[in-house]
């Protein structure tokens, strides 16, 4: 079992004049087991004032777990869990104070009443007079795009509306700590698009984010730092780049003349196997080539010359998220 | 000191302004469920003529006398079915409340809001202990007109500080029953049966001269009993001062055990869930 980690400095502590970033949640060795299920086991985390750091994993990782201990809604068996410094467990007050989350499941809202007046309600219990309620209510409903559907009641929401006005909801305190759990699972692209956009703005504005994910790809150009967990262990810990290093299969795209097989498996002079030659899903000329490891790029490329194929273009493979999540998960199975 | 004394009033004053939240949100609630609101009534009707009819058939000679006077059975059966009922949906709602905030995924959101269980307890049924005795007292007074009953005008004050002192206990028991509910989901039979017990033995709708000689000695304790007899005698009969302050007191002892009681229970309750991490499961 490997925990892949990387040392890197964290998030806005890059440039050397900044400060280092606060870090607001701070999760050590943690435990958790629910009978003989061990749902985290020393599970450790550090997430940065601004920054969204996604975490991913597969059905029955830990995800919600980790979120919950978070919360202070479940205990641990042993570990250490700080949240602005505070036990949440301990001080769970002051720190749902300072705390929006968006839980998974569809429902979370009073399907009878109108989206506005949740809003109010919860803002209510956020301590707001019903005045700032209302006024903090009406703001929010505008920046998720619901104003328009602000004064019917939720059971006429669709999911996404759900899904933006459960966002909002989390926006009530104006979070120092933005927990979201699965918000654009069952959402279509725009929406998808829509929640990440203000979840974006609201780390911008300085809220640490832990974001769960099956959406493996929405990470992309997200999310400042991933964890992937499995079987409640952390897998790898860093940065989407160095994620993205596990996927790497040295794959090339080609664009070929003159070459009369479809599929071929490339060999040196020598007998060396070099590589495997597919054609790509974009048919014609286009061709998918993939290194054996230790092979180099021009051998192959001269194999190919060899067999009468004439290079018309070559470019690397962009590696996806969910390959290099597979590579992780399965190599620690394995 | 005085500085604590005043941040802990602010913040008491903070969270029982929570409260106002919790009664626009169910008032709000009921209100859209219009047909439902106006069936109870409905229903309290048709309970009220059926028990009309049963009186009908009752031997006057049967029933207690209020100061000197013996009440009809329908003067001795209105209050009965006022105060059970009253009993019985306080404690369904404040139980129920928090079932369908489980089942409606609500409970884990409010629960994550820097609001103290007290308040979200309290929250959750101030409407209906609001409500429920508003609907009581509108009960007896149009059974009281249509079925040309004689309560004393000048036994409502007292009938209603009776309720007064009585509603935390029936508040302490729904809290319980709410714990129950949280712990074991749909196991809140144990307090349905020990509801059910209170009422059969508190002699809302027979005299406890009916019951056997064992059974009338425990009836006597009860506090649906209490509260029930201090209301037919206020209604029926007013009620000196001693005796009021008496009713009302021993009523608001039981109710200060039945509210600490129930906090305790809904208080282990949560913890024991929150140990278990099965809080938001339904």
């Amino acid at each position: 079992m490997t925990v892949v980690a990387e040392a890197t400095v964290r998030a806005g502590a890059a440039a050397p004049a900044s400060p280092p970033a606060l870090e607001v949640v701070t999760v050590d060795q943690v435990k958790r087991s629910f009978g003989v299920v061990q749902a985290l086991d020393g599970v450790s985390l550090a997430i940065a004032q601004g920054e969204i750091h996604a975490l991913v994993g597969p059905n029955g990782a830990g995800k919600t777990t980790l979120l919950r201990v978070l919360t202070g809604l479940v205990e641990v068996d042993s570990g250490f869990v700080r949240i602005m410094g505070l036990d949440p467990s301990r001080s769970m007050r002051d720190v749902h104070r300072r705390l929006g989350v968006v839980v998974s499941g569809a429902r979370s809202f009073y399907m009878r009443i109108s989206g506005r007046e949740n809003l109010v309600f919860f803002a209510r219990l956020h301590g707001f007079s019903r005045r700032e309620a209302v006024a903090r209510a009406d703001e929010l409903l505008d920046a998720v795009d619901l104003g328009d559907a602000a004064r019917r009641p939720v059971s006429g929401y669709s999911t996404g509306m759900q899904r933006r006005l459960a966002v909002a909801r989390a926006l009530l305190g104006e979070p120092a700590l933005l927990l979201i759990d699965e918000a654009t699972h069952d959402l279509d692209p725009q929406s998808a698009a829509r929640v990440r956009a203000l979840v974006k703005e609201a780390a911008r504005n300085g809220a640490a984010v832990l974001w769960t994910t099956q959406r493996l790809e929405e990470i992309r150009g997200f999310a400042d730092r991933v964890t992937l967990l499995d079987r409640g262990t952390v897998r790898f810990d860093g940065t989407l780049p160095h994620l993205l290093m596990h996927a790497a299969r040295d794959q090339f795209l080609l664009r070929l003349s003159g070459l009369r097989v479809a599929r071929a498996q490339l060999t040196g002079p020598d007998g060396t196997r070099l590589g495997a030659l597919t054609p790509s899903d974009a048919g014609g000329d286009h061709y998918v080539l993939t290194l054996d490891p230790g092979a180099v790029l021009g051998d192959a490329l001269e194999a190919l010359g060899s067999m009468g194929a004439r290079l018309l273009s070559c470019s690397e493979a962009t590696p996806s998220v969910e390959e290099a999540y597979l590579t992780l998960i399965e190599g620690a199975r394995t | 000191m005085t500085a604590l004394a005043a941040a802990l009033s602010s913040d008491a004053r903070a969270e029982l302004s929570k409260v106002r939240a919790f009664l626009r949100r169910d008032l709000l609630t009921a209100w859209s469920y219009r047909v439902a609101f106006f069936s109870e009534w409905v229903q309290l009707a048709f309970q009220a003529a059926l028990f009309y009819m049963v009186g009908r058939i009752v031997n006057p000679a049967t029933l207690p006398t209020y100061g000197g006077t013996r009440a009809t059975y329908m003067e001795f059966v209105a209050v009965g079915i006022a105060v059970s009922v009253f009993v019985a949906v306080t404690v369904a709602r404040v139980s129920a409340q928090i079932r369908q905030e489980q089942l409606a995924g609500t409970l884990e959101a409010l629960l994550l809001t820097p609001t103290t269980p007290a308040t979200i307890q309290l929250g959750s049924v101030a409407y209906d202990l609001l409500y429920v005795p508003i609907r009581m007292g509108i009960f007896l007074l149009l059974v009281a007109l249509g079925f040309g009953l004689h309560f004393h005008a000048s036994g409502v004050p007292a009938a209603a500080l009776i309720l007064v002192a009585f509603i935390p206990f029936v508040w302490g028991l729904g809290i319980a029953s709410a714990a129950a509910t949280l712990t074991v989901r749909r196991g809140t039979s144990a307090i349905s049966y020990l509801l059910t017990g209170l009422m059969l033995g508190s002699g809302s709708y027979f005299p406890i001269a009916a019951f056997p000689a064992w059974l009338q000695g425990l009836a006597r304790v009860n506090p649906l009993t209490i509260a029930v007899d201090g209301m037919r005698h206020a209604l029926l009969a007013g009620m000196s001062g001693g005796e009021l302050l008496r009713t009302a007191g021993i009523l608001a002892a039981t109710s200060v055990v039945g509210v600490i009681g129930g906090a305790l229970a809904f208080r282990v309750a949560l913890r024991r869930e929150r140990r278990r991490g099965t809080l938001g499961q339904y």
